[in-house]
C-alpha cells in the first residue's frame, strides 16, 4: 500500500492525521475516504492538523483532496494545519500556491505555539468579555 | 605653338598657295615673255649689227674712194703725185698715210712719194725709192699690183709710224699694166675708234673679223690678233648676217657668261661685223620687271596671310573660347561664361548647342548621380540581405556531437546577391534530426522573402511534426495562406533517427534524392506531393530508408541537374550519378564539394544561371549504448498500469544514479500528463495505447510520450486562478497541467493522424553513478 493514514485526536478541538506514502490519483479515493471518517471527530472551531511528515509525495489529485479537507473544515469554523511538508510536497505546493504559509509548519514546535497563542487569543478575547 | 591655331595654319596655307600661284604664273609668264624679248633683241641687235656694218662701209669706201680717185688721177701726170697725195690726205682725215708706188722701170722710174701723217697733225713725207730696202720687192707691192679695182691688205705694224695699220692698195693702170700703186694707210685705233663710237647698247661690245679668221679689232684689244671661236668662225664663213649663241663667251670682259653674236658682213672687204650682246643684258629689264612684280605679289600675299590671320582669328576667337571650355567640362566643371553668339553661323549655333549640351549634360550628370547613389543603397542593402540570407541557414558542416553516427555537409551558392535555395537542419529532439533541401520558385529577391519565410516556418513548425509529410503538410497550410503571388517552393524533408538511421522523406515537389555508396550511386524514387504555396489541400506520402553504414544521401536542387554549358546542353542527372559513383568511401564534405566542382567545370564559361545547393548526409553508424533507450513502453492506457509504468520509471531512473528530486519530477509530470490521458483522452473503448520512450542523455532525462487518443495540447491549456489558497475556489483545474509546466526543463507537443506526440526534458546536472 502506498498509502497509509494514522489519526491521533489529543482533544476534541485538535486532531491530528499522520500521512504516509504518497499521495496521487491512485490514492486519493481511500485518502478521501479516511478523513470523510475522521472529520466527525473534530468539533466544530476546532482544528485538524495534517502531519505530512512522512508524506513522501504529492500530485494535483492530493492537492485537491488537501482542499477539500480545508474547505469542509472552514465551512464549520476550524482550521487545517499543515505540518512538515517534505521537500517534493513543498515544491508542489509552492508552484501552486496551494495554502496560505501561515498555515504550514516546519515542526510541531511551532505548531504548538501558534495553537497555544490562538488559544491565548481566543480566552483573552473571552476574559475582556467576562 | 605657333601651328596650333587654326588662324595661324590658315595663314600659312593661303601664304604658301598664293606663293606657289605667284611662282608658278611668274615662271610661266617669265618663259613666254623671255622667248618675245629674245626675239626683239635679236632683231634689234641685227639692226644695229647691220647699220654699224654699214657705217664702217661708209668710211671704208671713203679711204677706198680717195686711192681709187688717187689711182685714176696720178697714173697719167705721175710727177704731180707728191701734190695730190698731199693734198688728198689733208682732205680725208680718216687716212694714215697714202703712198704712191711705181713700178721701177729702165728709165728713171718716177718718183714713188709716200705722205703720212705725224703724231702732232702735220704731214710728212719723202721718197719711197730712197729706203733702204727696195719696195718693188716687197708682199705689199706686189700684192697691191694684183689689185686694179683695189683691195685691202693684211694689216701691218709700221716701224717707222709705231702702230698697227692696214692699208688699201689700188693699181695705177697704163695701157692696161700696172705701172704702179696707190696704197691708203688707215691706222687700227681708226678703226677701233669707229667701233667705239658705234652706239651699243650697255655691256654689249663689237669686233671684227678679217678673212683670216683674226679679230681685226675688238673692243678688247687684248684680243686684236687673236683667232675666233671655232664656231664663231663657222657662224662667220655664212655671206649674209647670222647670229649665234656661245655659251662661253671669249671675251674674258664678259665674265663667262652666255653672249649672243650678231655677224654682219662688210662690203668691199672680206671682213666681218660682230656685235655681241651678253645674254644677262637682253633678259635684264624683263628680269627686274619680274622680280619687281615677284617682290609686289609677295608683299600682297604677305598681307593677305596677315589679313587671313586677322579675320579668321576674330571669326573663330569663340571656337577657341568653346575649346577650352569643353576642356572644363571633359575635367567635369560646368558653370562658366561663354562667349555671345553674334552671328547665326557655325560658330553662333555650336555655341548655343554647347550650351545646350552642357545643360542637358548637368542634367544627366545629376540623374547618374542619383542613379549611382541608389545603385549603390541597392548593392549595400543587398548585401545586407545576403548576410541576413545567410545567418538564417546553418553551419555548412555538422557532425553528430553525441554519437557520431552521422555527419552533414551542405553548400549553398545563390547565382545572384540572395537567391531562393534553402537548406536546413536541426535536431528535433535528442533522438531525431531533421533536414531539408528545398527550392523557391523564380530567383532574386521575391524568391529570397519567400525562402526566409519558409525556412522560418519550417524551424518554427517542426517541433511539432511528427513526420515529415506532416511537417510538408502544416508548412504547405501555412505557406497558402496569403499567397497573392503564387509563389512556391519544392522541399524535400527527411527525419532521420539518429539511433537506429531509420530515414522517413517525403516530397513537396523536390528532386528526388540520391543514394551513394560503395555499389555506385542511385535515384531514390518516391512520390511526391505538390509543391509547397499552391493546393491548400495537397497531401504528402512518405518513404522510409534504413540507412546502412558509409551509405551517403544527397540532397540537391535543379541548379546541379540544369546547369547548362555555353553549348546550352544541361549537367542531368546522369552526369550527376556518375560524378556521385566511386570505390572509395567519401566524405560528405567532398561528395558535395566535388559534385559542385564538376558542375563548375561543366559549366564553366557559361555562368551560373540559377542557385545550387547541395546537402550531404553520411551515415556512419558509430551505436553508442549511452543512447540505447532507457525505457521504451507501450501501456493500454488504463490507471493502473499508469501507475506501474511510474514505478518502473522511477527504478530505472535510480537504477541510472538519477536525482531523487529529479526522480520526483519525472514522476509528477508523467503522472499528471498519463492520468490526463487516461481520464480525458479516451476516443475509442478500447484500444488506447500510450508509448512511452526515457532515455537518459548527457545532463537531462528525455521522455517520449504518445498517445493515440484526443488531441490535447498541454502547452495551450490556460493557466489556472491561483489565489494563493486552493480552499477558496469551488474547483481549481489545470493545477496537473500547470504542474507539467513549471517542472519539465522543456516541453514540446505535436499532433498529428496518429495522436499526440509530447516530447520533455528534465535536467540532471548532477548525475551520479552511485545508486543510493
Amino acid at each position: 500500500m502506498t498509502l497509509t493514514l494514522s489519526t491521533q485526536s489529543e482533544s476534541p478541538e485538535r486532531t491530528t492525521v499522520h500521512v504516509h506514502g504518497r499521495l496521487d490519483a491512485q490514492t486519493f479515493g481511500e485518502f478521501d475516504l479516511a478523513i470523510l471518517d475522521v472529520l466527525p471527530r473534530v468539533v466544530d472551531g476546532g482544528t485538524m492538523v495534517l502531519d505530512l511528515s512522512a508524506l513522501e509525495y504529492i500530485s494535483s489529485a492530493g492537492l485537491r483532496s488537501i482542499a477539500k479537507i480545508r474547505k469542509s473544515m472552514r465551512a464549520r469554523g476550524g482550521h487545517t494545519l499543515l505540518l512538515n511538508p517534505q521537500p517534493q510536497v513543498r515544491k508542489v505546493f509552492d508552484i501552486v500556491k496551494a495554502v496560505p504559509v501561515n498555515e504550514v509548519f516546519a515542526s510541531s514546535r511551532e505548531l504548538d505555539e501558534y495553537l497555544d497563542h490562538m488559544q491565548r487569543q481566543i480566552t483573552g478575547d473571552n476574559a475582556e468579555v467576562d | 605653338m605657333l601651328l596650333r591655331s587654326i588662324a595661324s595654319r590658315l595663314s600659312l596655307w593661303v601664304l604658301a598657295g598664293s606663293v606657289s600661284v605667284l611662282a608658278v604664273a611668274g615662271g610661266v609668264l617669265f618663259y613666254r615673255v623671255s622667248q618675245q624679248i629674245l626675239e626683239q633683241a635679236h632683231g634689234e641687235a641685227t639692226a644695229l649689227a647691220s647699220e654699224a656694218g654699214n657705217r664702217i662701209e661708209q668710211r671704208l669706201a671713203r679711204v677706198a674712194d680717195t686711192a681709187q680717185t688717187l689711182a685714176a688721177v696720178i697714173g697719167p701726170r705721175p710727177d704731180d703725185a707728191e701734190v695730190m697725195l698731199r693734198d688728198a690726205l689733208a682732205r680725208n682725215a680718216d687716212l694714215s698715210g697714202l703712198a704712191a708706188a711705181f713700178v721701177p722701170m729702165a728709165e728713171n722710174p718716177p718718183i714713188s712719194p709716200f705722205v703720212s701723217r705725224q703724231a702732232d697733225g702735220s704731214l710728212d713725207s719723202r721718197d719711197l725709192r730712197k729706203d733702204d730696202s727696195p719696195y718693188w720687192d716687197k708682199n705689199w707691192f706686189l700684192a697691191g699690183l694684183s689689185c686694179s679695182q683695189g683691195c685691202w691688205q693684211r694689216h701691218f705694224y709700221s716701224q717707222s709710224r709705231k702702230r698697227e695699220l692696214i692699208n688699201y692698195s689700188v693699181a695705177i693702170s697704163r695701157g692696161g699694166h700696172p705701172v704702179g700703186l696707190i696704197n691708203a694707210d688707215v691706222s687700227l685705233d681708226w678703226l677701233s675708234r669707229i667701233l667705239q663710237d658705234l652706239s651699243k647698247p650697255p655691256g654689249a661690245y663689237a669686233f671684227v673679223l678679217d678673212d683670216s679668221g683674226s679679230y681685226l679689232v675688238h673692243d678688247n684689244p687684248a684680243l686684236v690678233g687673236q683667232r675666233g671661236h671655232a664656231d664663231l668662225l663657222r657662224a662667220a664663213a655664212q655671206r649674209e648676217a647670222s647670229r649665234l649663241r656661245l655659251a662661253v663667251a671669249q671675251n674674258p670682259q664678259a665674265k663667262g657668261k652666255p653672249v649672243w653674236i650678231y655677224f654682219t658682213p662688210i662690203e668691199g672687204t672680206r671682213w666681218r661685223f660682230g656685235l655681241v650682246m651678253p645674254e644677262a643684258t637682253i633678259y635684264a629689264g624683263a628680269r627686274q620687271a619680274f622680280v619687281r612684280v615677284l617682290a609686289l605679289g609677295l608683299l600682297a600675299s604677305l598681307a593677305l596671310a596677315v589679313i587671313t590671320l586677322a579675320v579668321t582669328r576674330r571669326i573663330l576667337a569663340p571656337l577657341g573660347t568653346l575649346a577650352s571650355r569643353a576642356e572644363e567640362v571633359a575635367r567635369g566643371a560646368l558653370s562658366f561664361e561663354l562667349p555671345p553668339a553674334r552671328f547665326p553661323d557655325e560658330v553662333g549655333r555650336l555655341t548655343h548647342a554647347f550650351d545646350r549640351m552642357r545643360t542637358e549634360l548637368a542634367l544627366h550628370i545629376a540623374e547618374l548621380t542619383r542613379n549611382a547613389r541608389e545603385q549603390q543603397r541597392l548593392a549595400s542593402e543587398l548585401d545586407i540581405a545576403h548576410q541576413i540570407q545567410t545567418a538564417l541557414l546553418p553551419g555548412e558542416h555538422y557532425l553528430d556531437a553525441h554519437c557520431e553516427n552521422f555527419e552533414l555537409h551542405a553548400l549553398l551558392r545563390p547565382a545572384r546577391a540572395v537567391g531562393g535555395d534553402l537548406y536546413s537542419y536541426f535536431m528535433l529532439n535528442e533522438r531525431r534530426f531533421c533536414v531539408m533541401v528545398g527550392d523557391v520558385s523564380d530567383k532574386g529577391i521575391p524568391a529570397a522573402l519567400f525562402m526566409a519565410r519558409t525556412i522560418t516556418l519550417a524551424k518554427a513548425l517542426a517541433p511539432r511534426a511528427r513526420t515529415p509529410q506532416h511537417l510538408l503538410s502544416m508548412l504547405n497550410t501555412e505557406l497558402c495562406r496569403n499567397n497573392e503571388s503564387c509563389m512556391f517552393v519544392s522541399l524535400l524533408c527527411g527525419m532521420l533517427d539518429t539511433f537506429t538511421g531509420e530515414l522517413v522523406m517525403a516530397s513537396a515537389g523536390h528532386e528526388p534524392p540520391v543514394l551513394s555508396d560503395g555499389q555506385g550511386a542511385r535515384l531514390i524514387e518516391l512520390d511526391t506531393g505538390a509543391a509547397l504555396g499552391l493546393d491548400e489541400e495537397a497531401s504528402y506520402p512518405s518513404r522510409t530508408l534504413r540507412l546502412q553504414p558509409d551509405q551517403t544521401l544527397l540532397l540537391y536542387t535543379d541548379g546541379i541537374t540544369e546547369a547548362t554549358d555555353t553549348r546550352q546542353a544541361m549537367f542531368g542527372t546522369e552526369r550527376m550519378l556518375a560524378c556521385l559513383e566511386g570505390s572509395s568511401p567519401r566524405t560528405a564534405a567532398d561528395l558535395a564539394s566535388g559534385l559542385l566542382a564538376a558542375v563548375d567545370r561543366f559549366a564553366e564559361g557559361a555562368g551560373q544561371a540559377d542557385d545550387i545547393t547541395v546537402l550531404a548526409l553520411s551515415w556512419h553508424h558509430a551505436l553508442d549504448d549511452r543512447n540505447v533507450p532507457m525505457l521504451d513502453l507501450t501501456i493500454s492506457a488504463s490507471m493502473d498500469t499508469v501507475f506501474e509504468t511510474l514505478d518502473r520509471c522511477d527504478a530505472s531512473l535510480h537504477a541510472q544514479g538519477v536525482a531523487p528530486d529529479v526522480r520526483d519530477d519525472i514522476r509528477l509530470v508523467l503522472e499528471e500528463l498519463m492520468v490526463n490521458m487516461v481520464e480525458h483522452g479516451r476516443t475509442r473503448d478500447t484500444g488506447d495505447t500510450i508509448d512511452l520512450h526515457m532515455r537518459l542523455g548527457d545532463d537531462a532525462v528525455l521522455v517520449e510520450l504518445h498517445h493515440n487518443g484526443q488531441p490535447f495540447d498541454p502547452l495551450q491549456a490556460p493557466p489556472p486562478t491561483l489565489t494563493g489558497d486552493l480552499a477558496d475556489q469551488e474547483e481549481v483545474g489545470g493545477l496537473g497541467i500547470h504542474l507539467v509546466r513549471a517542472m519539465a526543463s522543456e516541453l514540446s507537443y505535436s499532433h498529428d493522424e496518429q495522436g499526440n506526440h509530447l516530447q520533455l526534458r528534465f535536467l540532471h546536472p548532477a548525475r551520479t553513478e552511485s545508486t543510493s
